[in-house]
């Protein structure tokens, strides 16, 4: 999603980008990259627009400075919404992505796009929570011919990322306003308040929210570690994915899980965990398609 | 030695038996409960378009993990069964193995399931569409010896002349 009127003219020359983030923290919701961009001769026009950290502006100064620089000629703008599914995804699979490493793929993918539209970009300024240079070596080895300024809150340094910072926190917004649950439970509601955990009515939509054994419906990041407090109680689920974790902590679950996987008919009672069939102790054929034999169950 | 299991198929067959043909999946975890839950209102499967070994990629969630699945029939000639145990009868005095007797009946039946991997694609390697091969070896092997058979096999060389 971005602005989507004809490549203007001022694409060739010099141009600035500014990328910034809204929704890491939460427990729920997408979460949003955003960037703008203008040529470089228009930065000091930038610094008039008001833009300031969206975290500082109220919900309608953002609405409407929102509105004011689509409707500029000589701005453009784009957005990555990355589906709270996709970050539970990510975060739970086999070879687990972090959050830093999906928010690095996520901006750079902006980039890239704004690139390939024929924008000359030379200059980005981006908004990071991690270590600044490690960020900023990788986005010029990715992007060698753009010089870029990686910098903690530089939503409130640089009017180019304060932009960025207000088409990511207005498109989040409007997400969570317009989500459409693919659940279809009873009793559903939209009061999930900002979807930081500390949040009341945060708090009380997770808690209403919640299921033994779904756990919440899918706009949740199950990734969170705020969900494992909702989730004490409720069915165990167990994953061989989570075999590979070498996490200490998780040294029950490791334990239980190989035995998931190897233990096959040892002709003692069956234990629930012990879920799939092995075809131990019979021919290659039946092992390899984990068929066994059962004369009693 | 244990007793043995009685699994009752009847009742199944009649047209009023529940078809549960399109609701069965098997997933990639342990779900440590067992009873009623409002799966379809949670657990919703989706096409992608994609297609591997000529199976239909289908993608849904549970439990935050995204899963790759595929509906796969069941071959001709066979069914699926969800069995439950029976509720022990009054027991005949000649019922001699004193209980060991496990008694199942079978309360729904199905023609096709739901497999699903987390994070890999399905595919015909996969152990349980491995597992139907069985199906085909296990006809050859039983299938009953014709006059004809033992004939061709006493004689490898004969052609059949009118």
């Amino acid at each position: 999603m971005g602005s989507e009127s004809q490549i203007p003219e001022w694409a060739s020359t010099p141009c600035i980008m500014g990328i910034d983030e809204a929704g890491r923290g939460p427990v729920l919701g997408p979460m949003v990259y955003g960037c703008l961009y203008c040529p470089v001769s228009y930065k000091k026009t930038l610094s008039t627009l008001e833009f300031a950290d969206s975290k500082t502006l109220k919900e309608e100064k953002r609405e409407e400075l929102f509105e004011s620089l689509k409707a500029d000629e000589t701005i453009r703008w784009a957005v990555d919404v990355i589906d709270p599914r996709v970050l539970s995804a990510k975060m739970l699979q086999k070879n687990k992505i972090n959050l830093n490493e999906i928010s690095h793929e996520s901006a750079m993918g902006l980039v890239k796009r704004v690139l390939n539209m024929g924008y000359l970009l030379t200059e980005v300024y981006v908004d990071t929570v991690g270590d600044p240079e490690k960020y900023r070596i990788k986005l010029t080895e990715r992007f060698p011919s753009i010089k870029f300024v990686v910098a903690k809150k530089a939503d409130s340094l640089y009017p180019v990322v304060s932009g960025a910072s207000i088409v990511a926190k207005v498109t989040r917004d409007h997400a969570l306003q317009n989500w459409n649950f693919d659940e279809t439970a009873e009793n559903m509601h939209r009061n999930f308040g900002s979807g930081y955990p500390g949040d009341p009515s945060t708090k009380g939509w997770l808690e209403h929210h919640k299921h033994s054994v779904f756990g919440f419906p899918s706009l949740v990041r199950f990734s969170w570690g705020t969900c494992e407090s909702y989730f004490k109680g409720g069915v165990e689920v167990l994953w061989e994915a989570d075999e590979a974790d070498d996490d200490g902590s998780s040294k029950k679950t490791v334990k239980r899980q190989t035995k998931l996987s190897n233990l096959g008919f040892t002709g003692m009672k069956r234990k629930s965990e012990d879920i799939e069939s092995s075809g131990k102790g019979r021919c290659k054929f039946f092992q390899s398609r984990k068929l066994e034999q059962l004369s009693h169950f | 030695m244990k007793g043995e299991s009685i699994i009752d198929l009847g009742g199944v067959n009649s047209s009023s038996a529940v078809d549960l043909t399109d609701q069965i999946h098997q997933l990639p975890c342990c779900i440590k409960f067992n009873g009623p839950s409002p799966v379809s209102h949670y657990f919703k499967p989706k096409s992608t378009g994609v297609e591997v070994d000529a199976l239909n990629v289908k993608e849904a969630h549970f439990r935050g993990r995204k899963l790759q699945g595929t509906t796969v029939t069941l071959p001709h000639g066979y069914s699926g069964f969800v069995i439950g145990k029976k509720t022990p009868a009054k027991r005949k005095a000649s019922d001699t193995n004193g209980g060991m007797t496990d008694s199942w009946q079978a309360n729904a039946k199905f023609q096709n399931i739901t497999l699903w991997n987390h994070d890999n694609l399905p595919s015909k390697e996969d152990a349980f569409l491995r597992a139907f091969h069985w199906f085909d070896v296990a006809k050859a092997l039983h299938k009953p010896v014709t006059a004809d058979d033992m004939e061709s096999a006493s004689n490898p060389g004969a052609t059949s002349t009118d």
